[in-house]
């Protein structure tokens, strides 16, 4: 109780810095072209029913704030993070408040398909556990191609947003696959913290007339496949995005109680997929808030990784890497995973041929990515698991059994 | 972060601007290093400077009586030439090199090894003449990216800075047509290395204080921690800073990539530690071309037709890769050059390619307003390489103090390891294995 209150105290404190630093200039500001109101996301009619002229369909808006906020360990404990939190359709004068504390871990996933125009707003709500920071955030969408140095987020090469105001970036989205997005201020720290989000792109073949043959495959609406193939293969029925990482709980609680942070002596030892240890990788819902009201009660672990198919549907996982400290190995057991991207692009060599793979484990970097098939009509229905084959980090923390790991359940 | 330490930081980085006004080089010898097919090398100690403040330890090696650096001279020689490689030892202990993907390599002198002939201390008065040197030849019979390292007691020696980077240009190599193997694939425009290695500085520490056989008593060499991590000897801001830099005597080599829109830099990337290091190189994806010195072709003559798009290096010890990036700025939805008074352009194509043939313009995008409105500066925190706007080439109007780096309004994309544990110094971020490439508008002069 001694922390929510002094958390409020803070709050309070910081309202007020805010309003005296600067009341002209900070603002939230949300850019939407089509959006009437500024929640971000466009309205295709006006109050009066008449179209919107300034709506396009392939406008996507999205407005994240950047702030912190906390989760909950799978062995139990509380953590203190920066993140995201999503705020597309909150109003932009409940934006700030709404967006406080608020942060998830993963951040928000975000899904484009090519030829989206994205809008991304990005609001700095500030960080109420931590006052005496006045960092700016920024995304860097990791793997964006030819991108332009004012919407790639690295602070060194452009611009950050500060506390209290909103930066509008803008992707024309040309290339499907699985990225990732994550802050990129002060990196090493923001990303240990928890600035880390899954971002896939969806391809234009997937919206092919029905009937359409694509090299005697034939494409059916609602078909959906990793890339633009031009053969089918990457055909999949059910698709999960998979990111791994790991905290370093040292790191964080130096940072919650403002402490020098452990660069040097970053060791992680709570390895995740997609924000979560075993057992809570395969809870299919949000996990509960954390407890004591902590954050406010905001459900702040959103992103499930139980991966579940009927029997002979194949299963696309988007693998990504967002940890800073090592190499993970993913491998499944009796299961094959076949390996038909890597880093945004199909894999494929200069003149066209498929450098598909089968395989069992794939390694991945900090900022690596890879997408994986996996053909359930070639197993039994039964549990299939996902696993780190770095066995020492299938724990969460002291609690031995868990970590990184999740099941595939085919039915 | 610590303030104190962002103004140290962004001090350092003014040293950048050396770089950026150095003199014109021979365009085809953009990796600093040493030509021939003779070679005479030096094994011995000296420091390094990395830029927390700190001075490791290093036994390195020296070009003949040189100063002694980090990492060693990158020798660049010739597809089907003999290379004579003599090492020197000046250093208390056994040497030797290891030319590994270079076959039949012959070692005379010194004395037999457990993996080579090395050396023996010359400074040992109990060492016979013959027996402080050894002479290595091998005939380079493949073009691509190499390295070098000791052979003797390795994990202690190349972590001591026992390293280095070869480079065979493929046989017929012109100079104005660059390519990094014997097919039309693998041309470039311009050329850049990156010898990713780490070092922990307990180790150094150790042998330094105490000498060798101290680390009898520790597990650091098989509890390895690194905490200072490099591009060719540097540590992030240095890895900017201008190559032979008279302040940073043993690390000669810098990394500082810079190309115009449209153009093919060649990465050469070799895993010269021990650990692995996702390289990850913001702006594009590149297109790997080979693997330790060996083109990935499914037979003879195809060119690189197996390699693969990434924007992660995957660099292992031990491993090279050869990657092609492109950066044109195609498809953003908006013209880069800028729009309205003041940024006047024409696209012209006149070949058709879609771009424009001079500046390489994407002409699609030619005339498009920037879709968004930037905030006003009061709300903005900026980079010391932001231009002040977002067109290319162009500057706008900064805060005093902001933007110092961006000599010509080029774009910079960092280039760094994607596990960010790796970009300190010794507890201080940041630094280590990071680096810029900066796309400079058509016409600023790069050397």
């Amino acid at each position: 109780m001694i922390r929510i209150n002094r958390l409020f105290v803070l709050g309070v404190l910081l309202g007020i810095l805010l309003t005296w630093v600067n009341p002209c200039v900070s603002e939230v500001f949300v850019q939407c072209p089509g959006d009437l109101n500024g929640d971000a996301i466009p309205d295709p009619y006006l109050p009066g029913g008449a179209p919107n002229p300034e709506y396009r369909a392939n406008v996507k808006c999205m407005h994240l704030a950047a702030g912190d906020g906390y989760i909950t360990m799978a062995d139990g404990t509380p953590m203190y993070i920066f993140s995201f939190a999503d705020l597309t359709g909150v109003p932009p004068d409940q934006a700030i408040e709404k967006g406080m504390l608020a942060a998830t871990f993963p951040a928000p996933t975000i899904v484009a398909d090519e030829g989206d125009e994205f809008y991304l707003t990005l609001t700095n709500v500030g960080m109420m556990v931590r006052p005496d920071l006045f960092d700016p955030h920024t995304v860097h969408w990791h793997g964006f191609p030819n991108a332009a140095s004012i919407f790639d987020g690295v602070p060194d090469a452009s611009v950050a947003i500060n506390m209290g105001s909103s930066f509008t970036y803008y992707y024309k989205v040309v290339e499907p696959g699985t990225f990732m997005y994550h802050c990129h201020v002060e990196a090493t720290e923001h990303m240990q913290m928890g600035m880390l989000g899954n971002l896939y792109v969806r391809p234009a073949q997937n919206k092919l007339p029905d009937g359409t043959n694509l090299n005697g495959f034939t494409h059916h609406t609602g078909y959906h496949y990793v890339y633009n193939d031009g053969d089918g293969s990457t055909y999949y029925d059910v698709e999960y995005p998979i990111q791994i990482g790991s905290f370093d709980p040292e790191f964080h609680i130096a940072n919650e109680t403002v402490q020098p942070l452990p660069f040097a002596y970053m060791k992680d030892k709570y390895p995740m997929l997609n924000g979560r240890g075993y057992p809570d990788t395969i809870n299919p819902d949000p996990l509960p808030p954390p407890p004591a009201n902590i954050n406010r009660g905001v459900h702040s672990q959103n992103i499930t990784s139980l991966i579940e198919a009927n029997h002979g549907q194949k299963i696309l996982l988007r693998i990504s890497n967002l940890n800073v400290t090592r190499f993970y190995t993913l491998g499944t057991v009796g299961i094959a995973m076949k390996v038909v991207g890597k880093d945004s692009r199909l894999l494929k060599g200069q003149n066209g041929e498929k450098l598909y793979y089968d395989t069992f484990s794939v390694t991945l970097g900090g900022g690596e990515s890879t997408d994986v098939i996996l053909d359930t009509s070639q197993v039994s229905p039964g549990t299939y698991f996902l696993y780190t084959t770095n066995l020492n980090y299938l724990n969460n923390n002291n609690e031995e059994f868990g970590g990184m790991m999740t099941e595939i359940v085919v039915k | 972060m610590n303030r104190f330490l962002l103004k140290c930081f962004s001090l350092t980085l003014f040293f950048l601007i050396w770089v950026l006004l150095l003199p014109p080089r021979d365009a085809s010898a953009v990796i600093d290093g040493i030509s021939g097919n003779t070679f005479n090398l030096v094994a011995k100690e000296g420091h390094i400077s990395t830029p927390d403040g700190g001075s490791v330890l290093l036994w390195g090696y020296a070009i003949g009586n040189g100063r002694v650096q980090y990492p060693g001279p990158t020798m660049i020689i010739n597809e089907g030439d003999t290379i004579t490689v003599t090492l020197r030892n000046e250093l208390m202990q056994p040497v030797s090199i290891l030319f590994p993907g270079q076959e039949d390599v012959q070692a005379d002198g010194g004395i037999e090894g457990l993996i080579t002939r090395e050396a023996l201390p010359t400074d040992d008065p109990g060492t016979p003449q013959d027996e402080s040197t050894v002479t290595y030849t091998f005939t380079a019979t493949h073009p691509g990216t190499y390295m070098y390292h000791s052979a003797t007691f390795p994990e202690l020696q190349v972590e001591m800075g026992l390293v280095g980077a070869i480079i065979v240009r493929p046989a017929g190599f012109n100079p104005n047509a660059p390519r990094a193997y014997n097919h039309p694939g693998t041309s470039y425009d311009r050329e850049y290395l990156f010898l990713l290695t780490e070092m922990d500085p307990r180790i150094h520490e150790t042998v330094e204080k105490f000498g060798v056989d101290a680390l009898q008593g520790t597990d650091y060499l098989s509890n390895y921690f690194p905490n200072y991590w490099f591009i060719n000897g540097r540590c992030a801001p240095d890895t900017m800073a201008q190559a032979f830099a008279p302040w940073l005597p043993t690390q000669p080599y810098n990394c500082l990539p810079r190309m115009h829109p449209g153009e093919k830099l060649l990465m050469r990337v070799i895993g010269g530690g021990r650990d692995l290091h996702p390289y990850h190189h913001h702006g594009n994806n590149s297109y790997i071309i080979a693997r330790n010195g060996r083109m990935l072709e499914s037979s003879p003559g195809m060119g690189p037709n197996l390699g693969m798009s990434v924007f992660t290096i995957k660099t292992i010890p031990g491993e090279t890769v050869d990657a092609i990036f492109e950066w044109t700025g195609k498809d953003l939805g908006w013209d880069i050059y800028g729009t309205g008074p003041g940024f006047e352009h024409d696209c012209v194509d006149g070949n058709n390619d879609g771009f424009d043939d001079n500046t390489h313009e994407y002409c699609a995008d030619h005339g498009k307003p920037l879709p968004v409105i930037l905030p006003e500066n009061q709300v903005l925190s900026f980079g010391d390489f932001y231009s002040g706007s977002p067109y290319l080439g162009k500057k706008g109007v900064l805060p005093p103090g902001a933007g110092t780096l961006n000599v010509y309004g080029g774009f910079f994309y960092m280039w760094h390891s994607h596990n960010e544990r790796e970009m300190t110094n010794y507890d201080i971020f940041p630094g280590g294995m990071m680096t810029m490439l900066i796309i400079e508008a058509p016409g600023v002069p790069i050397p």
